[in-house]
């Protein structure tokens, strides 16, 4: 029988022919719809209960799929649903962090639309209030893309609340409220700090900008004092004992360390005496 | 000679089978409902008719080429009127053949069926006979014909559940070719890339067939697509055909 | 004449189960079938007849060993063209009417569209099943479904024809037809293969039997030959006479309403056993002579393997 011989023959061909064509349909441009398919995909508790029990590998799935598509820069208005699209990945697996924090990274580095990313952190934090790493990394990325200090506050505070939230978490905390001048409680906690520290360089740290924040209160102080003597005499004081005498001030305050502030009578300038980081 | 008295007997065979007709009905009924479905969309309602339509066929066909698929040579064993046939001048290779043309054939006229309903319902809507939907089925049955030869392949040595199990994962396998060239991206040159080149290039990738998003957008499909997908097709249908023939010419039927 | 089907030390080990345990089901098989003949082929159950058939069909492939169908290979096609089988049990679609069934293989076979229907027409005739044409195959019972089945294996008009078994499951009307359609066959210069273990059946139609028994032949030949006519016992039924005075010339089988059933094995025996009838004024009701029968070789065969 002539068959046994040619038929291993035949299925190896197939199969290369297989290998070419695949290759040489890979290389056809297909066109990539803009937004194709996610026009009118339901919203997340639907698919949920389409999903029978699979919710969260189909939120891998998407998810996957999600990376790659917002990664196609020819697809020009895929950012069109942005919203929907993870918002159906946390109905699906609200528990799993990784695309809140990936959504947030595209949103600000491919849109540029920080509210966008900011809110991926907020749904984040909602759906996890027991994870810290949201109002953490939304904290980070106010302070440090958007300055916004005052809303890096406000999320280091509640990333701080969270059991399990890391040391630094505090730190931050306070550092956004002097940023914010809200220097009591910047005292407040950078003392906390202080006297918790059991790490020598992390109390030299908190100590620090303890220094540096009872130079910005008692600067402030000074600074109101010697325009009231200013207004009052219509001179600027000599020097600092001058705002004692004058009855503006009862005493001179004193750096962190016991030091006197310096001033420059002809700039009006007060400045402390040492670099605060340099003690 | 043979292959056509098989095939037009499996025909036969499938036509008188009423999950078909069960299929059939689900997916005249599908399509029938998109038009509800389209209400509820803003903006352009053709789409989600023609989008659900195409889905329709798709889904559907791809069940009726496996439910019935798996069933074909599993049958014939399991109720033994294998022995009558193979005491005729019939090659093995040629009953194979003949229950899959069989099938294809029966394929192609329940996919006519519901691309009419699917054309009559979206004329409705547009009042225009849209043949690039037609395309669209045409590169949907190509997919098809290569899943039936897989379901066949899975019944000449399997139980139908199991052969359903293997071909339905075949049709996902083909569908998330995507995935494994994201894996590939991200996989350090090495060994292991290489070993997943191979893999992507000999695992399926059915999506080569799936011009749904182009047709209902109406963009125009890159040049060499129809011939590439048509060869693509045909070359791993014969691949999986032949391995059929291997399977099933050395086989003693106890 | 030449021989229509050989088979030479045809042998085949099944694997089966899931942890494969090797079965030899056939040791070196070996007969030959001649042109225009009926042969019998029996054996008890499980001992490998169908498989042969199979290995003959091309349904199972031979370990070893070689098989001529009409001087080819059984996996040539062209070594079908002429043969025609009917399998044990009747294993058909049911989904065809038995019209549409014979028209599927008749089709097969390329015959043309008109000569088809007139031959369907003919065989359906011929087994008797004419009402039942349009009928689907799934509701047919055992028996029509075998007479069906044979129709299906003349459908080529086939020079040799194998059946599995034929006469299993028929009422003795039945089986009395089926015998004389294969005698017809036989007549019309075909040749007949079957199994069976029904062996007043192959006693009364075989030209030649072999004994298949475990796998292998134990007696193969013409029948005429295998079974000798020598007269094995007699059988005597008389009345009148005491069993004491029988048992000097038999053993006694049974009495019942004063009739004594003797069993005599030597000849001459017998003559005195007539002797004593006339003397003590008794009577023979019955002298049946008991040659060996194929059973008793068959019997033996077995006890022997």
């Amino acid at each position: 029988m002539g068959k046994p011989t040619a038929i291993l023959p035949a299925v190896v061909l197939s199969l290369a022919a297989v290998a070419g064509l695949k290759l040489q349909l890979d290389g056809l441009p297909r066109a990539k719809v803009p937004g194709a398919g996610v026009v009118y995909v339901p919203s997340g508790p639907y698919v949920k209960a389409a999903s029978f029990g699979y919710s969260s590998f189909l939120a891998d799935l998407i998810y996957v799929w999600a990376i790659q598509y917002y990664g196609s820069p020819e697809v020009t208005d895929r950012f069109d649903h942005f919203g929907r699209v993870f918002g159906i990945i946390a109905d699906l697996d609200p528990r799993w962090i990784d695309p809140y924090l990936t959504a947030a990274l595209i949103a600000h580095y491919d849109t540029g639309n920080a509210e966008l990313a900011l809110k991926m952190y907020d749904d984040g934090a909602t759906r996890n209030p027991d994870q810290w790493i949201f109002p953490f990394e939304a904290g980070h990325y106010s302070q440090m893309q958007l300055k916004d200090f005052e809303r890096a506050k406000a999320y280091y505070q509640k990333a701080a609340e969270i059991p399990g939230a890391p040391d630094i978490t505090k730190r931050l905390f306070a550092n956004a409220a002097f940023k914010t001048m809200d220097y009591q409680t910047s005292w407040a906690t950078w003392r906390e700090v202080y006297e918790t520290a059991t790490n020598p360089e992390i109390k030299k740290i908190a100590s620090n900008h303890l220094y540096q924040v009872k130079a910005a209160v008692d600067i402030a102080a000074l600074k109101a004092a010697l325009t009231h003597f200013q207004e009052a005499r219509g001179r600027p004081a000599e020097n600092l004992e001058e705002l004692v005498s004058a009855r503006l001030l009862t005493t001179l305050p004193t750096d962190f360390d016991g030091k006197d502030y310096v001033y420059d009578p002809k700039t009006g300038d007060v400045r402390t005496a040492v670099i605060p980081w340099k003690r | 000679m043979t292959i056509s008295v098989i095939a037009r007997n499996t025909f036969k065979e499938a036509v008188r089978d009423r999950i078909l007709y069960l299929l059939l009905f689900f997916s005249g009924l599908t399509i029938i409902l998109s038009r509800v479905l389209a209400v509820l969309t803003v903006g352009d309602r053709v789409k989600v008719v023609k989008d659900v339509g195409l889905a329709s066929i798709s889904f559907f066909g791809a069940l009726m080429a496996i439910m019935i698929g798996t069933g074909l040579v599993y049958k014939e064993i399991e109720k033994r009127t294998i022995f009558t046939l193979i005491s005729k001048p019939i090659r093995r290779a040629e009953f194979l053949l003949g229950k899959f043309l069989g099938l294809v054939l029966t394929l192609a006229v329940m996919l006519g069926a519901m691309t009419l309903i699917f054309l009559v319902v979206v004329f409705l809507h547009t009042f225009k006979v849209e043949f690039g939907l037609v395309l669209a089925v045409v590169f949907i049955f190509m997919e098809l014909v290569l899943l039936t030869a897989v379901a066949v392949l899975f019944s000449c040595f399997s139980t139908p559940i199991l052969s359903s199990l293997f071909a339905l994962s075949f049709y996902l396998i083909g569908h998330f070719s995507w995935g494994l060239e994201t894996l590939i991206k991200k996989t350090p040159a090495g060994a292991g890339r290489t070993f997943l080149r191979i893999l992507y290039t000999l695992l399926p990738d059915l999506e080569n067939f799936n011009i749904k998003t182009e047709v209902v957008q109406n963009l125009p499909l890159p040049a060499g697509l129809w011939l590439g997908a048509a060869g693509y097709g045909a070359a791993y249908t014969a691949f999986v055909l032949l391995l059929a023939v291997l399977v099933f010419r050395r086989r003693d039927f106890i | 004449m030449g021989n229509v089907l050989e088979l030479r030390d045809v042998r085949k080990t099944f694997k089966l189960g899931f942890i494969p345990k090797p079965r030899e089901v056939l040791k070196g098989v070996s007969f030959d079938v001649a042109e225009g003949e009926i042969f019998g082929y029996l054996g008890p159950n499980g001992a490998g007849k169908t498989s042969t058939i199979k290995c003959v069909l091309g349904l199972i492939f031979p370990d070893a060993g070689t098989i001529s169908l009409f001087g080819r290979s059984p996996l040539d096609p062209r070594s079908k063209d002429k043969l025609g089988f009917l399998p044990e049990n009747p294993y058909f679609y049911d989904y065809l009417t038995a019209r549409e069934f014979l028209d599927f293989y008749a089709q097969l076979f390329g015959v043309a569209k008109g000569e088809r229907s007139e031959r369907i027409a003919r065989l359906l005739k011929l087994v008797d099943m004419e009402r039942a044409s349009a009928l689907p195959l799934r509701k047919f019972s055992r028996g029509m479904l075998q007479r069906v089945g044979l129709a299906q294996a003349l459908i080529n008009e086939p020079s040799f024809v194998i059946l599995d078994e034929p006469l299993g499951g028929l009422d003795p009307l039945g089986r009395k037809e089926i015998r004389d359609i294969i005698l017809s066959l036989r007549d019309a210069g075909r040749t007949v293969l079957f199994t069976s273990h029904i062996l007043q059946d192959i006693e009364m139609i075989c030209d030649r039997v072999a004994i298949v028994v475990d796998g292998r032949i134990h007696n193969q030949g013409r029948l005429a030959d295998l079974v000798s006519e020598k007269i094995l016992f007699t059988e005597i039924t008389v009345s009148g006479l005491a069993a004491t005075d029988l048992a000097a010339f038999g053993e006694c089988v049974s009495v019942r309403d004063g009739r004594a059933l003797v069993k005599v094995y030597a000849e001459d025996k017998v003559q005195g056993v007539l002797d004593l009838v006339r003397e003590g004024h008794g009577r023979v009701h019955a002298l049946i002579p008991r040659a060996q029968t194929l059973e008793d070789l068959f019997v033996d065969t077995v006890a022997r393997s």
